[in-house]
């Protein structure tokens, strides 16, 4: 038990190292796909290994042991996980679970607020039009998913450009990259050694919708052009201070513009292959550990039970 | 079709962009011209027609032809939650996704460059 406990979290501890550099490797949409997929997998793994882990001693503790057929003294001798170590286990759950919490009373306050602010909006899937001067384009992540952008910005932007940005944020849209990046910051939430991995993922969303703009335009210097002008444009006449939130995953725009004047990415099936892989070790380590957990009690509950050497 | 695959209702998007821009009524032909894209006159009319049944679009005769305007929402609430929306920050922001992020100094000078590299290559490209 305690190999399959150590296999399956320094897999894990492999994996988020990896991912972001990895990640960085691979054509964005894969690349989006297999680190949000993998670091979910990898996270719950953790979580569960974490819970029987502690477990071991919790049902030693008299009051629990009561409630099952397994003799606390059985349990003890048979125990292979030094107690240190499920008594931490123990203590750190409810941390992550707090953790995972707060996280989610917040973003549920975001999103409710997004959801409050285009309720007034017109039921169509158009583009939404704001008029003011200030230069914004974005998507929201309600059911519809609205573009929404300003006349500031369309009226600064040439014909061409207009299409870059709209098919940009015509991909978040259509592939649902909000989701994907809350899904990523869930297991940043739980685990924060996965909050490179997180930000990795803000910077392949990103890519994605580049990459999505460039094959709409047809023309990736256009597509490169136009995010690094548009950058400019927004970075000069911007009243707002640099600020957190996304700025925590603020996608690096001299990089992006760097990709798009680079030819298209490569498939790597080798490294999805490698991240997948290593993921799928930490479920068949977290299913090992669980197979041995149940054994541990079942044994602790035998009563012809005797000591081995 | 002029070049590329057009994703899911981006030409619709495109129109509104440029009636938007504009602000003033415009005939099939203008906003044809101002897509700055060959497509046909018949598509600008079709997908401008669309707009009009969505009610996302006006119209009104100008002379022989039709002219199209932009709808213009000036509903109080809707402006304030719009504004809201764009003033947004931290958890808000959040989850949003945004076309460009914040710059640093370093980002600024890099863009700047890599911009005034990739308009000396298209304008040897024109020349050739």
């Amino acid at each position: 038990m305690s190999v399959a406990v150590a296999v399956t979290l320094a897999v894990s501890l492999l994996f988020a190292a990896t991912a972001p550099t990895l990640g960085r490797r691979l054509p964005p949409a894969p690349a989006t796909r297999v680190l949000v997929v993998g670091s979910l997998t990898v996270t719950a793994s953790e979580i569960f290994v974490l819970a029987v882990v502690a477990f071991t001693w919790v049902g030693q503790l008299p009051d629990i042991a009561a409630l099952g057929p397994w003799s606390t003294v059985a349990l003890r001798r048979a125990d292979p996980i030094p107690e240190s170590a499920a008594v931490g286990a123990a203590l750190l759950l409810p941390v992550l679970a707090a953790q995972l919490s707060w996280w989610i009373v917040r973003r549920c306050r975001a999103l409710l607020a997004v959801q409050r602010s285009c309720r007034h909006l017109p039921h169509t899937d158009s583009l939404v039009v704001v008029d003011t001067d200030r230069l914004d384009v974005f998507t929201t992540p309600d059911r519809r998913g609205r573009i929404v952008v300003t006349t500031g910005l369309l009226r600064a932007l040439a014909p061409a450009e207009r299409r870059v940005v709209l098919a940009h944020e015509t991909s978040h849209r259509d592939h649902r990259h909000p989701w994907w990046l809350l899904a990523a910051e869930l297991a940043a939430a739980v685990n924060p050694l996965f909050t490179r991995t997180a930000r990795t993922v803000a910077h392949t969303v990103e890519r994605w919708a580049d990459e999505d703009a460039a094959t709409a335009v047809t023309d990736r210097r256009l597509a490169a052009r136009t995010l690094a002008r548009t950058a400019l444009l927004m970075h000069q006449r911007s009243t707002r201070a640099p600020e957190g939130a996304l700025g925590v995953l603020t996608a690096d725009v001299p990089t992006r513009v760097q990709a798009l004047l680079a030819p298209p990415p490569r498939r790597q099936p080798a490294v999805v292959g490698l991240l997948v892989t290593l993921a799928l070790t930490c479920i068949f380590g977290a299913a090992a550990v669980q197979r041995s957990g149940e054994r541990l009690f079942e044994h602790a509950s035998t009563p012809t039970y005797t000591v081995k050497g | 079709m002029d070049s590329g695959r057009r994703q899911r209702g981006g030409l619709e998007q495109e129109v509104i962009a440029v009636l938007a821009a504009d602000g003033s009524a415009m005939t099939p032909g203008q906003v044809r011209a101002a897509l700055g894209a060959e497509l046909a006159y018949t598509t600008v009319m079709t997908v401008l027609a669309r707009l009009c049944d969505k009610g996302v679009v006006t119209r009104r005769r100008a002379g022989r032809a039709f002219a199209y305007q932009a709808v213009v929402d000036e509903d109080e609430i809707t402006a304030r939650q719009m504004r809201r929306l764009l003033d947004a920050r931290d958890d808000r922001a959040a989850v949003l996704t945004r076309f460009v992020g914040t710059l640093s100094a370093d980002d600024e000078r890099l863009l700047a460059d890599l911009l005034r590299h990739t308009e000396q290559a298209g304008d040897r490209d024109d020349v050739r």
